[in-house]
């Protein structure tokens, strides 16, 4: 007898098994297959080579192993690859995801605890699986007297604000959701709208620690734009663009952080204000106002918010290496494709396997992907080392900080950057 | 295709311009007021002013709309407010505005506007700026100097003695 279900029986299990396959087949059989009938009939299929593409041709087609590369090929083309894949969601999130689990990892050895352990065998590494099922399986609790269409819309409203962020982020030469002409402003106008979010789910939630977090959130993240986006002008003013693929491509010699120092100093501290990372963690000081504005979400809503915060975390850090560390540039480490599996194929023994629509990415791209995520993994560990370092700042100091100090230096940052110009170093004439 | 988006970002804008006018909740109608000052960023790219339409993203909508949504949530309204529900006045407002809208749509359609040529290719806004700083410039220091003039005002108004506090040991 089970401790956890003691009603538990193998045979209802195997019974609601079978049930469950039963209703999958007769639904799939009265209303999958007259569904997917009636959309070929009224959709036109393509003809292809002077066949017509029936179902069963695409069928045949993609379990050819000679067809499916190029597919895959045409499938990565797609903006859809684009927006869900590569330089978009999934590369981010993944990124994302990794980020939590090497915070939480970082942050124990530096605190000389353990830190998760024992989900999976070694060192924990199943723990975010495992804090993702917890996540999903909780109950979503919604306080009494919220808002609700504010209070549910919050959080994936936090998402997609993050996921925009992302898509505007040049990954490889080429390689970016949104190639915007004005790639640096689009930035601007998406970072503008996570206080609106903050402060829109902490006033739904009608409890008073999300909204004092959420006051602070705003106080904080409208203060640190200002300088965050006067940081960024002296860039702008190098490079005389403001699309991010022409920066990072302008720094093909050399990072601006060589010739920026100040203005890439004050970036990385208004980073840390607007990600709420912990010098500046007043928005959801646990110490103080239990979790700030994020206190009243529970189950996949609190975990949304969560994807939602190392989304950006990630595309502030992915930013600051497009702007300061040369993006994608780097020496070429990864090896060209080797030429004979293109011209002869792979022999094993006997067989010659010709595979067509190799190879599936250029050396430039993986070359570029590799440097751009060291060199973001690396950016964002200078990101997650404060919290095990410092203490929380006073709410007075952090806004006379962004205020006074960040600002002043901003201006400098500017006006290096105009001297720089004027003094013929860079810009035409000069360096570059 | 433009004309459909042109519709849609219309009754986006008008419509949510109402509901700011008209909802009794000041939090929603501030978010109308958001969707209203969004749905002029997106008239500004279909008129090729893509610079235009991500500063008013930033500065309205990232800015002023999250001000005057501070603002609200931190007002007590029942007692700052009275209400005056009055049928006459409201009768009077529609007309009012649709005789401002209909003659500023005469006076628009009678300045030749229909014989503009729309196809051009949009101005880049590198000329733009080339504009303000050679031939624009008076009117580009002028700005520069009422903004510097407002900023100081707001810091001047807003300074305040420093409290002083014994327990705070500094």
């Amino acid at each position: 007898m089970s401790v956890i279900a003691p009603k538990f029986k193998l045979s209802e299990f195997i019974k609601s098994l079978f049930d469950n396959a039963f209703w999958g087949l007769l639904l799939m059989v009265l209303v999958g297959l007259p569904a997917v009938f009636m959309v070929l009939f009224v959709i036109e299929m393509p003809v292809i080579n002077g066949e017509l593409l029936t179902p069963f041709l695409a069928l045949s087609w993609i379990a050819d192993p000679s067809r499916t590369l190029p597919i895959v090929h045409a499938f990565m083309a797609t903006d859809m690859f684009r927006i869900m894949a590569f330089p978009g969601f999934g590369f981010a999130a993944l990124l994302a995801a990794g980020t939590i689990f090497i915070e939480r990892k970082m942050l124990a050895k530096l605190q000389l605890r353990v830190g998760p352990f024992y989900c999976g065998k070694f060192e924990g590494i199943l723990q975010l699986m495992g804090d993702g099922l917890k996540l999903i399986s909780k109950e979503i609790i919604i306080p009494a007297k919220a808002d609700k269409p504010i209070f549910w819309a919050a959080p994936v409203l936090f998402v997609a604000t993050a996921a925009a962020f992302v898509a505007l982020i040049p990954v490889a030469p080429g390689w970016v959701v949104a190639d915007v002409d004005l790639g640096l402003l689009a930035v601007f106008a998406v970072i503008g709208f996570f206080p609106i979010i903050t402060i829109l789910s902490a006033w739904s939630a009608n409890s008073k620690y999300p909204f004092i977090g959420g006051i602070r959130a705003l106080f904080q993240m409208v203060s640190f734009e200002i300088p965050l986006i006067l940081s960024l002008l002296g860039v702008v003013i190098l490079t005389g663009t403001l699309n991010l693929s022409e920066i990072a491509a302008s720094q093909s010699s050399f990072p601006w952080i060589i010739f920026l120092p100040v203005g890439a100093i004050v970036f990385f501290i208004t980073m840390l204000a607007e990600l709420e990372r912990i010098p500046f963690d007043l928005p959801e000081a646990e110490s103080e106002i239990v979790a700030g504005w994020l206190t009243e979400f529970s189950g996949m809503m609190y975990g949304l918010v969560q994807l939602g915060t190392y989304l950006k975390l990630y595309a502030f850090a992915a930013l600051f290496v497009v702007l300061f560390l040369a993006g994608w540039h780097g020496p070429m480490v990864v090896p060209p494709f080797p030429a004979e599996i293109l011209t002869e194929g792979i022999v094993m023994g006997p067989i010659t396997a010709k595979i067509p629509g190799l190879p599936l990415f250029t050396q430039e791209m993986l070359n570029g992907a590799l440097w751009f995520v060291l060199k973001t993994v690396g950016v964002i560990f200078f990101i997650l080392l404060p919290r095990g370092v410092f203490p929380r700042v006073r709410v007075d100091l952090l806004l006379s900080l962004g205020w006074t100090k960040l600002i002043g230096l901003a201006f400098v940052n500017i006006f290096i950057a105009l001297g720089l110009l004027y003094a013929g170093v860079l810009g035409p004439g000069g360096l570059q | 295709m433009a004309d459909a988006t042109f519709l849609a970002l219309t009754v986006i804008t008008i419509g949510s311009a109402i509901a700011a006018l008209e909802m009794r909740s000041l939090i929603y109608g501030s978010i109308a007021l958001m969707g209203t000052l969004g749905g002029i960023a997106g008239f500004f790219l279909l008129l090729d002013a893509p610079f235009v339409a991500l500063f008013q993203l930033a500065v309205y909508v990232g800015s002023i709309a999250v001000l005057i949504l501070f603002t609200v949530m931190l007002v007590k309204r029942e007692l700052i407010f009275k209400k005056i529900e009055d049928k006459r006045r409201k009768f009077a407002g529609i007309g009012l505005m649709l005789v401002v809208m209909i003659s500023l749509g005469a006076v628009f359609l009678d300045s030749g506007i229909k014989t503009m040529i729309t196809d051009e290719p949009p101005v880049d806004f590198r000329d733009i700026g080339a504009d303000f700083v050679t031939y624009y410039w008076p009117a580009l220091i002028l700005m520069g100097l009422i903004l510097a003039g407002t900023v100081t005002g707001a810091l001047v108004l807003a300074r305040r003695e420093d409290v002083e506090n014994d327990q705070r040991a500094n």
